[in-house]
């Protein structure tokens, strides 16, 4: 099935799949048809295998379930299957059955399981559960498909719908794209990815509808598509990825050789040339027609001339006539009433910008895109004698290759090479030497500066700065204290011409989105929600045509002021206030899914009525590559890291490999495209998912040497992979290496190999900081099976020592400090006997890293706590006194160790209290007297938790009592040096 | 000047007093929560070191407080910070309980930085201090707040950027007495360590 396109879906998405297949359907489903199929075709599972016998898509009409098939014939014009109606798809599926399907070798026919389970309740999961051992006959069983050695032996074993993408078959069709083809047509580009999905999306529904084009989303039920479609700013917005993709490599390339450029040490001879085309997205569409070269044109999407459609564009002779862009038609027309009209044509659009760019990459290998139409080059390490003939050639080419023209600034930073081109316009060359750079500058508005915007420039009016000259008499310190301190220090570089930044910088985009606000308008919450879904639909591909994932989710929505009447534009947004709301998630994500729970549930805070919304935006920022997404990168590397490790014969899992390598051919395409992570902690076809991106290599090409040395999780990870003959394979690979035969393969199997290092004790612990109690037994387990675990690894691999440390110095002590008091004692305990008194002298390691009191001096006369365990310790066990004994005994009990306040902790539960003499409150007050000297500086917190103890024991003992009030006084008058206040010492439970 | 500053942030204490600045952020915002000056409606709940802490929704109080302890960060990182306290007073400008977080940075610390450890030190705090409210007394209505930077010495005038010029002169008035006061947490992980304790006015403080 894989290997003919096919594929198979978790989840059910209208995205991907195309056709549901099973063998039987419960009754409420049967009656239920649409909201379980979401239109789509329900056909049995012969249709899959007649199709691969007869190398190409079968219609699947005569496949259709039978329940449905008789329902269908009973009601022929109520065709179950949505908006694609009966006839409409007979000639589809004619013409596609029709096409010679097999392109050499290349898998055409495409199968999709889905397991249902999000869309139907919880209820019906459990249902879906038994339908799924109910079809164990299904012919995609591996047996069955190890027969037509056709699928490969991961297959499914618990799929229950099988569903075929038409799509791909009409690859060959030539209206008719589909989502995978970038990577079946090397023509097409990766980032063509995002407008192929529209487009696929579109191309279900445009056979039957044919150009209904409606204006509003009210009317049009693919509003979304065809607003992106047709919009210049979304244009320039892709542009910018379409451009990262092809030239990427060339701007790596220079990135690198010069790693370590200095922008102070080389400003002063670089040579930077800022290139614009001439009014664009005019003259691109006027190239082909030199009889209108001198006529007023603009660019519209409307040519409506009383119409409310602005225009985008307009070129030097309607400019000069007044018309800017951003204006009305009706007004432009009024203005210059020959002025031609012309819609946009972004394949040329396209075609021309990638002309520019491959014009200026072939000069220069430093090139900053700025838009699609705009770029910086650097050519000061070309050395170019003469910059301006060096210019004018590179305009030239571009207006004998593109039809268009170009205009050129020179200058030595990108600031003034920007400025210049603005003199140089339209079709003309500006060069402005360092030297003259004062002059260029002094006269200039500052609106003309870049990163100068409305605001700002209102600002600076209000303070009577209308130009650079002006900027420039203020201090850097007051423009620093009036705007901030980096908009001050903008305005001051750039007032002087000082520009630091490097060319061939290209900017990463930090938010990727979609925002509607033409066209509008909602009757009720559905119409919003269906939009909605839309807008999450657009994003989330977006998303993945740039490869990334967003964190941050923002939902934006204009709403019509009370206030404001219909907008002057038609079908504008009008006067609206902009709410916006967002929410920051765990996890990355691009999953269409999760992108609509987000944004109902966003939308759901603004409160409002669905026909007061007049657009509408969705953006993702907090961008994370896709790649980094743990589980598909994860299997990705290692399994890179395998393959390239050296290849090792082996006689064994020899088929397996095969099969391995059989099914990879299918799978690396989909590898190459990265579907959406759709999978999410589901049922045992979360799996299944995951190996269809990861291509496994054939066992005999591991290295047994890496595999071993991997933590035991990954291991198992792999080894589930290839459904658990690693682990065998690794067995008796080894059995060979060590010559050793006694290790039959079912013992091996039933040790799991350990890396027989420290790292074990390490994740033991590591696993149990995160975790809950149940982990905690599980470990405790583990760490008592270590000692005979660590026998059999030993017998396998006499060159290791064995599993434990031989010596606690090389444990990580921070880990063994994590660990619960009763793990720790079984640690220890299972550390081999002649390694006990080893133990003993860590434990006063231990101990000392657990207090930290290490960079104290200790003066002779406060020793008592000195050393580990405290030098009173030993002094009070040899006391005469009982109670000294005692409080000795408890120290080593007490937890945290070291810390007296679980000391009086234990004392408290004793019972009775016996009390000793006058030598004993004087011991207990030193004691306590050099504890405070000790603690009181950093830990005020112990010294309280002490105090209140050593209080609620002055009702239970005379001794305590006498104690307390010795301390007491000592202690009040060291906080109050060390805090200036009084400790408020009261009772603690 | 600038690479002085540099070098310093690259220092463990630079780094430590990074987390002390993100830290004392966070649990100041949560001693705003836990006495009830606002509303609780004014919080939400958020996860800091994988603690549910409340962080202030209105911007200009979670402005006031970021830039309040991020001004800060300069002077930690020097070692010049000895105490930050969050001073809860009435109308008067009376005192009424103090928060005080004892900073004590070890300048002469060389070796790198465990953030984790630190983070796991700090974390304590944020989990001692909701189950500390009993220690703490019932603010009347009308009270107001503010945050105190007690410094061991008095900073050279530095630049403009340093300073930010975000600190003002209090007017809170001075207790008479010497307080009592509460420890709530002590924590000491090299080079950093923090105590918070409560300041309450002594017995015998004479009522205004």
């Amino acid at each position: 099935m894989l290997k003919y396109g096919g594929r198979f879906e978790n989840y059910f998405s209208r995205h991907h799949v195309t056709h549901i297949i099973c063998s039987n359907l419960p009754d409420s489903k049967i009656k239920n048809l649409r909201s379980f199929s979401g239109g789509l075709p329900v056909i049995k599972p012969t249709w899959v295998l007649e199709s691969v016998a007869a190398n190409k898509l079968l219609s699947w009409i005569p496949y259709q379930l039978d329940q449905l098939a008789s329902e269908t014939k009973k009601q022929p014009k109520l065709s179950a299957f949505g908006f694609k109606s009966g006839p409409v798809l007979d000639d589809l599926e004619e013409s596609i059955s029709g096409q010679a399907v097999p392109q050499s070798g290349i898998a055409t026919l495409r199968t999709s399981c889905s397991l249902e389970a999000n869309i139907f309740g919880k209820a019906e999961c459990t249902e879906e559960v038994e339908e799924c051992h109910s079809v164990s006959d299904d012919p995609f069983h591996p047996n069955a498909a190890e027969s037509t050695d056709q699928a490969p032996t991961y297959c499914m074993e618990n799929h229950c719908e099988v569903e075929l993408d038409a799509a791909v078959v009409g690859q060959s069709d030539a209206g008719y794209h589909s989502h995978i083809s970038p990577c079946q047509d090397p023509k097409s580009d990766h980032n063509d990815c995002l407008e192929d999905h529209i487009i696929e999306e579109s191309s279900s529904s445009k056979t039957i509808r044919p150009s209904t084009t409606g204006h509003s989303t009210l009317s049009d039920a693919n509003f979304v598509e065809n607003y992106f479609k047709f919009s210049r700013l979304h244009f320039i917005g892709t542009w910018r990825n379409r451009y990262r993709k092809r030239f990427l490599s060339s701007a790596n390339g220079f990135k690198d050789m010069n790693p370590s450029r200095n922008a102070f040490a080389t400003s002063q001879k670089t040579t930077i040339i800022h290139v614009d085309m001439d009014c664009f997205f005019v003259s691109v569409v006027i190239r082909k027609h030199p009889d209108l070269k001198d006529k007023p044109v603009a660019v519209c999407h409307s040519d409506n001339s009383r119409g409310t459609a602005e225009i985008s564009s307009a070129n030097y002779p309607a400019r000069n006539h007044g018309v800017k862009a951003g204006m009305f038609i009706r007004d432009a027309k009024a203005l210059c009433p020959q002025l031609v009209i012309l819609p946009y044509n972004f394949d040329a659009y396209e075609e021309v910008a990638d002309q520019f760019y491959d014009i200026l990459h072939k000069h220069c290998n430093k090139v900053q895109a700025v838009s699609c139409d705009e770029a910086f080059i650097d050519v000061t390490d070309l050395r170019v004698e003469d910059p301006e003939l060096f210019a004018r050639a590179i305009r030239t080419e571009i207006h004998e290759t593109t039809g268009c023209t170009a205009s050129a600034g020179i200058s030595g930073s990108m600031l003034m090479a920007r400025v210049a081109t603005r003199i140089a316009k339209p079709d003309g060359l500006c060069y402005i030497p360092s030297e003259k750079v004062d002059d260029y500058l002094h006269e200039l508005p500052v609106k003309a500066l870049p990163g100068i915007g409305h605001v700002l420039e209102e600002k600076l009016k209000k303070k009577q700065i209308n130009t650079c000259g002006q900027l420039r008499l203020i201090s850097k310190e007051s423009l620093q204290k009036d705007f901030g301190v980096k908009t001050g220090d903008m305005l001051w570089n750039f007032s002087r011409g000082i520009d630091n930044r490097l060319v061939g910088v290209f900017q990463e985009s930090k938010s990727i989105g979609a925002d509607v606000n033409w066209g509008v308008r909602f009757n009720d919450l559905n119409d919003m929600k269906d939009f909605l879904l839309k807008l999450c639909k657009e994003v989330s591909l977006r998303l993945q045509g740039c490869g990334l994932k967003g964190r941050t989710i923002t939902l934006k929505i204009k709403k019509r002021r009370s206030d404001a009447g219909e907008p002057v534009k038609y079908m504008g947004c009008g006067d609206c206030e902009n709410l916006s709301r967002s929410v920051t998630l765990p996890m990355a994500t691009d999953d269409v899914d999760v992108f609509q729970r987000i944004t109902a549930q966003l939308f759901g805070y603004f409160h409002i009525d669905a026909r007061d919304i007049r657009g509408a935006g969705l953006q993702a920022s907090k961008l994370e590559s896709a790649d980094r997404n743990i589980r598909g990168h994860e299997k990705y590397s290692i399994r890179s890291w395998l393959v390239s490790s050296p290849a090792r014969k082996s006689s064994m899992g020899k088929d397996v490999s095969e099969h391995m390598n059989g099914a990879g051919k299918g799978d690396q395409l989909y590898s190459d495209i990265g579907p959406p992570v759709q999978a999410k902690g589901s049922f045992s076809g979360g799996e299944a998912h995951v190996v269809h991106r990861a291509t496994l290599p054939a066992l005999h090409e591991l290295d047994v040497g890496v595999i071993e040395s991997l933590p035991p999780e990954v291991l198992s990870e792999i080894n589930d992979l290839y459904a658990g003959e690693l682990i065998s394979f690794i067995s008796k690979k080894k059995e060979k290496n060590a010559g050793n035969n006694v290790m039959d393969e079912e013992q091996s199997l039933s040790n799991p190999l350990v890396p027989p290092n420290k790292d074990f004790v390490h994740d033991a612990a590591e696993k149990i900081k995160s975790s809950e109690k149940e982990d905690e037994q599980y470990i405790n387990k583990m760490i008592q099976g270590l000692p005979e675990t660590s026998g059999s690894v030993t017998a396998l691999l006499p060159e290791t020592d064995s599993l434990m440390p031989s010596s606690l110095s090389q444990v990580d002590s921070s880990v063994l400090q994590q660990l619960p008091e009763e793990l720790l004692a079984d640690v220890l305990v299972s550390l081999p006997a002649h390694r006990r008194p080893d133990f003993m002298s860590n434990d006063v390691y231990l101990d000392h890293i657990r207090d930290q009191t290490g960079a104290i001096d200790f003066l002779p006369s406060n020793n008592l706590w000195v050393g580990n365990p405290p030098r009173w310790v030993d002094n009070f066990r040899l006391s005469s006194c009982q109670l000294l004994n005692r409080i000795a005994v408890l120290y080593n009990k007490s937890s945290p160790r070291g810390q007296f306040s679980s000391v009086l902790q234990l004392i408290m539960s004793e019972y009775p209290l016996d009390d000793g003499g006058d030598d004993a409150v004087n011991c207990l007050c030193e004691l306590m007297k050099q504890y405070i000297k000790l603690k009181i500086e950093t830990d005020v917190e112990e010294i309280y938790t002490c105090s209140c103890l050593l209080r609620r024991l002055t009702s239970r003992s005379e001794l305590f009592l006498q104690v307390y009030n010795c301390i007491i006084p000592h202690l009040q008058a060291a906080v109050g040096e060390t805090y200036g206040g009084d400790l408020n010492i009261c009772f603690i439970e | 000047m600038e690479r002085k500053d540099n070098n310093q942030a690259k220092a463990p204490q630079g780094e430590a007093a990074r987390i002390l600045t993100e830290f004392l952020e966070v649990a100041i915002s949560c001693i705003i929560f836990l006495k009830g000056v606002y509303p609780h409606g004014a919080f939400e709940r958020r996860r800091y070191m994988n603690v549910v802490v409340h962080r202030a929704r209105h911007p200009q109080l979670r402005d006031y407080i970021h830039s309040s302890v991020n001004g800060l960060l300069p002077f930690i990182q020097k070692g010049l910070v000895e105490r930050v306290v969050v001073i809860f007073f009435d109308n008067e400008d009376f005192p009424i309980e103090r928060f005080v977080f004892k900073v004590n940075l070890n300048l002469s610390y060389g070796s790198k930085v465990e953030q984790s450890d630190l983070e796991f030190s700090l974390r304590s705090f944020l989990i001692k201090l909701p189950v500390s409210e009993s220690l703490t007394k019932l603010l009347p209505r009308g009270c107001r707040w503010e945050i105190t930077a007690y410094f061991r010495a008095l900073p050279e005038a530095s630049t403009s950027k340093d300073s930010e010029l975000i600190w003002i002169p209090t007017d809170t008035k001075q207790w008479q007495q010497p307080p009592l006061i509460t420890p709530i947490k002590s924590m000491n992980s090299e080079p950093l360590g923090v105590q918070l304790y409560l300041e309450h006015p002594s017995l015998s403080e004479p009522k205004p």
